[in-house]
């Protein structure tokens, strides 16, 4: 890698770190499963741009394309699914607070 | 046409659900059970020629490559004999039609995700073939909406995206300097730069998700719950197979044909393998629920699979890719048990039961099969597996893990005689003098189940010459 690039690998390196951070506290702080929902979604943003940028530097745009798309088809799926759990939770529960989610212990 | 085992199965799903109602629901568990033994059957009957030849346009249009090897090989009969079980568990369980169709629909996605794991030679379509595994497995571990059953998938569905996300984050780290994602391509950029901070950070990120993915010990907080909380045949499919597909065959693959197996490697692994063993199997003997009793030491025995392929030796992981096959399979018999136990008792609390393999012998019989062969007992499968890893074990002169190797299988033996006098031995309780034995589908399940456990121990030398020495190749 040449030093030109190095820079702006660091740069982006910068803010996905920080994304990535932001995701994986706010799935480690909240009692709320939505914004668990939402801090995977941050997580996945930020692994998203990680390829967009190592892609770019690599002179493969077309293959990094193709891979971000499919996390992208990937993540919808993956969100929907959990959108439906946490869903069918607060019918069972009428909240969303994770923790009443203690039933499975031992 | 490797591609067949993914088509076929995913053109049918789509056929199925065009077909009018009844027609579909009737014609979906044949199709399902046509598509698994035709995966064991083409597993067994090796015909390389078959494997290799192209699939005339449909490989070049799909852009699909796959291979298959031995342990590939080994991990299609897993994969095809415990969905098989799973898929006659769920017709004698799931009673309503309607609910019996999407399930099937579901478990044959699942078998694709699966399939597709095993066939690989592309780290990125590993990636893509391991989610729709695991959403699959999602959707299955809720699938009767009850809130246990949520409680486990959500659980299950945090920490597995979370080990996809590491492992994206590797493979991108990876793609800075090589040109395409495929093993092969990657073994040789990885070699060219060992050492480099960097990739060995994108190397630890990728089997630290893998490990997370296999339910191994320090990331094993996901694996009871899901197991106890899934409904009986999805326990059988989750146990049987799909954490080995997603986590420990994946773990084993990548380090012998990507990452390459260096010291740190083979440390770690047969660290947190000992861990995985000791941890899984004390946790086992506190438990009071059978099902969780099982989902212990699935982590217990997958610990022993990680020991094994940690050695980097040919024994060690011929013994890692048998023990592979032989959990599947004694593992998927006692789930076949619960699920006998949960439709006849009607709990999974072993506090409540007892006595009942007078009432229920067939159930009795085959539990006692499947713990002697994963405690290690002489003619079953499952001591020679063990027996594999431990001397693979004393040849690279892990003189102490050998030895704690061998204790712990006593454990193993402790915590499932204590479950059987709970559950199958002493007198019956209050209550359950009228059982009886748990319908045709769990009890064929059950003894064929049973037969290849034993049966696969008394053919060791044909397993070793025909399935196990074949591996070389691949490794060395």
């Amino acid at each position: 890698m040449e030093a030109s690039s190095w820079g702006l690998f660091s740069a982006f390196g910068f803010f996905i770190t920080l994304i990535f951070v932001c995701g994986l506290y706010c799935i480690l702080a909240t009692r709320s499963l939505i914004r668990a929902i939402i801090g995977l979604e941050l997580l996945i943003k930020a692994v998203t741009l990680l390829v967009i940028v190592t892609g770019y530097l690599n002179n493969n745009t077309a293959l990094a394309q193709s891979f971000v798309i499919t996390i992208i088809v990937i993540e919808v799926v993956l969100v929907v699914i959990a959108g439906g759990v946490a869903l069918q939770i607060f019918r069972h529960n009428d909240d969303l607070d994770t923790r009443r989610l203690t039933n499975l212990r031992g | 046409m490797s591609s067949v085992l993914i088509l076929v199965p995913l053109f049918g799903i789509i056929g199925l659900n065009m077909l009018p109602r009844n027609v579909a629901r009737r014609a979906a568990f044949w199709f399902a059970a046509a598509v698994f033994t035709a995966e064991i059957l083409l597993a067994i009957v090796h015909q390389p020629a078959f494997w290799t030849e192209a699939l005339v346009r449909f490989d070049s249009f799909f852009r699909l490559k796959f291979s298959v090897d031995s342990l590939s090989r080994i991990m299609l009969i897993c994969i095809g004999v415990v969905s098989l079980s799973s898929l006659v568990v769920a017709k004698s369980t799931v009673s309503d039609e309607k609910e019996a169709f999407k399930f099937i629909n579901i478990l044959i996605t699942a078998s694709i995700g699966m399939s597709g794991i095993v066939m690989v030679k592309d780290i990125f379509s590993l990636y893509v073939f391991l989610e729709i595994a695991a959403l699959s497995s999602f959707i299955l571990i809720a699938f009767n909406k009850d809130i246990n059953g949520l409680e486990g998938a959500f659980k299950y569905l945090i920490l597995s995206a979370v080990a996809t996300v590491l492992m994206l984050t590797s493979i991108a780290i990876l793609l800075l300097d090589s040109p395409d994602t495929a093993f092969s391509t990657l073994h040789n950029e990885i070699a060219h730069s060992r050492g480099n901070f960097i990739v060995t950070f994108a190397i630890g990120l990728f089997i630290c998700g893998l490990f997370i993915k296999g339910g191994l010990v320090p990331f094993h907080g996901w694996l009871p719950d899901a197991y106890m909380a899934a409904p009986a045949p999805v326990s059988i499919l989750l146990a049987g197979v799909m954490t080995k597909a997603c986590g420990i065959y994946t773990l084993m693959r990548i380090v012998a044909s990507v990452f390459g197996f260096t010291d740190p490697i083979k440390n770690t692994m047969m660290l947190i393998g000992m861990i995985s063993i000791l941890v899984g199997a004390f946790a086992a003997l506190g438990q009071t629920n059978f099902k969780r009793m099982l989902a212990y030491s699935s982590i217990s025995q997958v610990g022993y699979i990680i020991l094994g392929a940690g050695t980097g030796t040919f024994l060690g992981l011929a013994g890692a890719a048998f023990h592979l096959f032989n959990h599947a399979i004694f593992k998927g018999l006692l789930f076949v048990n619960s699920a006998a136990l949960e439709e006849k008792v009607g709990t999974s609390d072993m506090s409540r039961m007892g006595g009942l393999s007078e009432r229920m012998p067939v159930t009795g019989a085959t539990s006692v099969i499947a713990m002697l062969s994963a405690s290690g007992v002489p003619p079953l499968a499952g001591f020679w597996s063990k027996l594999l890893i431990v001397i693979a074990l004393w040849q690279i002169g892990h003189y102490a893990y050998a030895a704690i190797a061998i204790l712990a299988s006593v454990l193993t033996l402790a915590y499932f005689l204590y479950m059987q006098r709970q559950v199958f031995f002493g007198k019956l309780p209050p209550g359950l003098e009228g059982l009886r034995e748990a319908g045709n589908g769990l009890t064929l399940t059950a003894s064929a189940l049973a037969v290849i456990t034993v049966g696969a121990g008394l053919a060791f030398p044909y397993i070793y010459n025909h399935f196990l020495l074949p591996l070389k190749e691949i490794f060395f």
